[in-house]
């Protein structure tokens, strides 16, 4: 196979983009520990608006983590099977109460956060 | 008004003679709208050159004989309409991922070894006796597995994974499908017997879930969402309490 299968079809350069996308969260994730390290080293040494670096990675990394999520997440219809009633839930509904739960579990961590950040 | 042409370009290829394939390119008519690939190819076989070598038989999109590529796509040739190419020449080429005996014949040996391989027969721990009669089967139960049973093993779906290609030992989309086809049929008991194919790193688990699979499936068979049922339920079986396995 040619090491360029993947640039020539969209849906295979998608898949890899989706692949991908651990790579940023990754690196995400070290750097938020440097982070944490140095507000561990004391309020006084650290404000985030002085890693403006890390501001402006994050939200780069927050694209890449939404595609990943939101990839993830439509395909959660086609592979769990409920059934109820001697009949199968329609996919469509499942992939639908996923992303509800995905926007609820999201919004409660968004509150803890900014609560205990107050 | 002129006769309309089109240019075929097929790949040619004698192991006897050539030391790579290269492609060879056919200008025929183009007289009718409903022609296919297929047709086309027929045409250079029967009035331009016979020795060009492919694999056909229905010519209806059941057999599933006549997988190429075609312009890149694996596709059954006897379901390309040359209307769709048309002007720009159509690229035939053999089936992605097999080797190659001759022009766009592929070897299939490694393929059928591998349906073999999921023991795709209903297994039962005990017969019921013959006096019983046949199985019963209600509608709801062949539900369940219909869509699996479709498929007709023409390999697209290999020649589409690039996870195949890259590897030719993964048990591969079909395989999986005719597997879970047999393990969601009411009449079988032989999940335990297919789990060591299945459940192994060259089985369900070297599947990433491209998808291609199912998108390049001429009958809807669907195999990657069959690949993706049949880790969720070999794990589910492994994690759940003895109560739930048969």
């Amino acid at each position: 196979m040619p090491s360029g299968w993947w640039v020539r079809k969209r849906h295979y350069f998608l898949y890899m983009v989706r692949e991908f996308t651990a790579v940023p969260l990754a690196l995400w994730l070290l750097w938020l520990l440097i982070e944490i390290k140095r507000a561990g080293d004391g309020p006084a040494g650290y404000s985030p608006h002085s890693s403006t670096a890390f501001v402006v990675f994050s939200v780069i990394c927050l694209a890449f983590s939404l595609y990943h999520s939101i990839t993830f997440l439509r395909l959660s219809g086609v592979i769990i099977r409920i059934k109820l009633l001697d009949r199968q839930l329609p996919s469509m509904l499942i992939t639908a109460s996923m992303f509800a739960m995905w926007a609820l579990a999201s919004i409660v961590i968004a509150a803890v956060l900014i609560g205990f950040g107050r | 008004m002129a006769e309309k042409r089109i240019t075929i370009k097929a790949t040619r290829f004698d192991p006897d003679k050539d030391e790579k394939p290269h492609l060879q390119s056919y200008d025929i008519p183009f007289a009718d709208e409903s022609m296919v690939v297929l047709d086309a190819l027929n045409h250079i076989k029967s009035y331009v050159d016979g020795s060009l070598s492919y694999r056909w038989s229905c010519r209806m999109g059941i057999c599933g004989s006549c997988g190429m590529m075609v312009n890149g796509t694996p596709k059954l040739t006897c379901n390309a309409f040359l209307r769709d190419y048309w002007p720009r020449p159509v690229i035939v080429e053999p089936l992605n991922n097999f080797p190659v005996i001759r022009d766009l014949v592929i070897d299939m040996d490694g393929f059928m070894h591998k349906l073999k391989s999921v023991k795709p027969w209903i297994i039962r721990k005990q017969e019921i006796p013959l006096g019983a009669g046949a199985h019963r089967q209600l509608p709801a139960q062949i539900d369940e597995f219909r869509q699996f049973s479709e498929c007709i093993n023409c390999m697209l779906c290999y020649a589409a994974c690039p996870v195949y290609g890259l590897n030719d030992e993964f048990l591969g989309p079909a395989a999986i499908a005719l597997a879970r086809r047999y393990n969601l049929d009411s009449r079988d008991q032989g999940l335990k017997e297919r789990l060591p194919m299945l459940a192994d790193a060259e089985g369900i688990w070297e599947c990433s879930f491209v998808g291609e699979c199912s998108v390049v499936c001429p009958k809807g068979v669907d195999p990657a969402k069959a690949i993706q049922q049949t880790k969720l339920d070999t794990t589910m079986r492994f994690v759940l309490p003895y109560g739930n396995r048969d």
